[in-house]
């Protein structure tokens, strides 16, 4: 085989070894470190440097280079760069270029009318100077290089875009809570009895759906469906709310019209979750029908409804009253499991009780039910009571659950 | 013919450092025989062999990588000699005119021997 052909051979393989470093899993850095290496090796080069045009700073940045001084590159204006010709190979010597020592070829490197940055290359370790075939080769693998720099350039200008507006739909999650978190205030002020109720009932909700291995997103749906449940309580007098004696039929009549008055605010409000409207128009239904204002029962009831009912029922029972003392925690978890089937769901209940024994056991990092229950004397009485009820309501095993 | 994932072994003889690449030599891996005759050139050796008898395949980045290993003794006025070559590296170096740079000798004990009477 003649060296001609010899040669020519390696070159092809130089430019299969290019392709496959560029298309190699290894990351921005090293597939540059590598493709460096194919042409310092492919032309035996001493020196050589791939530098990336910044379009932000509109300068050239060294990705990587071996045999230059920095400051002789830092010398090289892309600007005097952009008057040769795309991707060819030219000559350093008798050009306007500031001098790079030891530098002899350079290759502007461009995609379509983009310009990316500049290949760098020194004298052979031969002494050889660069012949016409050399050239040919260095102006295909500068296409290559131009491609391979542009894809990651973009890539980068996506991930930033991507980056922003992961930030900005974060800093909109964050208003959007605040605002929740203001109209809930808003709602518990009117009624000084129910200071927060609104903020415990989103908790205990979310804590119940992620226990029953919701998804973050619709965890966050039922969250602000707790939030929003007593909406509708902004249109009610402030004196129907805080009277202290027993509701007349007529007032128990123009109290109930508070979860309709919550759909009606919150079904004009275009959720990313769903059925955020239903959950707070049907949070005072019960399981036997007998609740509103719907009367709607059982398979009616969407599980989202099921918690927010039990989760509200659980605050409003251990929390003051004008016209009644609240429950300590055990007679309001032995009540809610009294109301089981007429009013109340098993598996609702069951993950509700499994959630607070997991935190009176600090079984979980953030607690969502146990900061808000005051003084409970004795929790390993109330454990005691959760754990009864756990393992009658449990599911036996090997039965669907 | 299946890659042998590349590694580097070398021993100390005398005041000569004999590196013995094996694998294909031909990604960033072979930045390890750059790294190993860079500790011993640190370590004051100046006369280095690259045992080739377990490198049968080079491509364009293994030979950027021994041009690096060649600068870097050429800058410390060192040595290095390359032993025991396949005929398929041999023929390579010789398309590239490399060999003209290179100390070659057909064994290791070969060039031990001659940079011992060189040492003389």
């Amino acid at each position: 085989m003649s060296i001609e052909l010899k040669k020519a051979l390696y070159n092809i393989s130089a430019l299969a070894d290019l392709g496959q470093e560029i298309t190699s899993e290894n990351n921005f850095q090293e597939k540059i470190q590598s493709v460096f290496y194919v042409i310092t090796g492919t032309f035996l080069a001493n020196r050589g440097a791939i530098l990336a045009y910044d379009k932000k700073t509109a300068r050239l940045g060294v990705l990587t280079q071996k045999g230059f001084s920095p400051a002789d590159l830092a010398r090289i204006q892309p600007e005097e760069l952009r008057m040769f010709s795309k991707n060819e190979p030219f000559l350093l010597a008798g050009t306007s270029l500031p001098a790079v020592a030891g530098a002899e070829l350079l290759v502007p490197l461009w995609v379509r009318n983009e310009f990316i940055g500049a290949l760098l290359l020194g004298g052979k370790l031969t002494v050889d100077p660069y012949t016409p075939e050399d050239i040919e080769l260095l102006n295909v693998i500068a296409h290559q290089i131009a491609i391979a720099l542009n894809n990651h350039t973009l890539f980068v200008d996506l991930s930033d875009k991507l980056e922003e507006n992961r930030r900005l739909y974060e800093e909109m999650r964050h208003i959007y809570h605040g605002t929740l978190q203001a109209f809930a205030a808003a709602i518990d002020a009117k009624d000084a009895y129910t200071k927060n109720h609104s903020h415990r009932v989103a908790k205990y909700s979310a804590a119940i759906a992620r226990e029953l291995g919701w998804n973050e997103h619709d965890i966050e749906g039922m969250y602000v469906a707790g939030y929003l449940h007593d909406v509708g309580k902004l249109a009610i007098s402030n004196d129907l709310l805080n009277k202290v004696t027993p509701f007349t039929p007529d007032e128990r009549a123009e109290l109930r019209k508070h979860s309709t008055l919550s759909h009606n605010i919150t079904e004009k409000i275009k959720f990313p979750w769903k059925n955020v409207e239903d959950m707070v128009w049907h949070h005072h239904e019960r399981l036997d029908g007998r609740g509103y204002p719907e009367a709607l029962a059982r398979e009616s009831l969407s599980d989202g409804v099921r918690i927010l009912t039990l989760a509200d029922s659980f605050d409003a029972m251990t929390s003051q009253r004008p016209y009644r003392q609240k429950m300590d925690v055990a007679s309001a978890i032995t009540e809610l499991k009294k109301c089981l089937d007429s009013q109340f769901d098993n598996r609702i209940l069951l993950a509700f009780c499994r959630v607070l024994d997991k935190e009176i056991k600090g079984e979980l990092p953030e607690p969502d039910i146990l900061p808000h229950l005051e003084s409970i004397s004795d929790l390993s009485v109330i454990s005691v009571l959760l754990q009864a009820i756990i393992a009658e309501l449990s599911p036996p095993e090997n039965s669907p659950a | 013919m299946k890659a042998v994932k590349f590694s580097v072994v070398s021993r100390l003889e005398g005041n000569t450092a004999v590196i013995y690449p094996k694998g294909y030599l031909n990604n960033l891996s072979g930045e390890s025989l750059v790294v190993e005759c860079g500790n011993y050139i640190g370590s004051g050796i100046t006369n280095i062999v690259v045992n080739f008898s377990e490198t049968d395949l080079i491509n364009s980045i293994g030979i950027s990588m021994l041009l690096q290993i060649i600068e870097n003794l050429k800058n410390i006025h060192g040595t290095i000699c390359f032993t025991n070559m396949s005929k398929f590296l041999r023929e390579t170096f010789e398309m590239l005119g490399l060999i003209n740079h290179m100390t070659v000798f057909p064994l290791e004990s070969d060039a031990l021997q001659y940079l011992k009477a060189g040492n003389l």
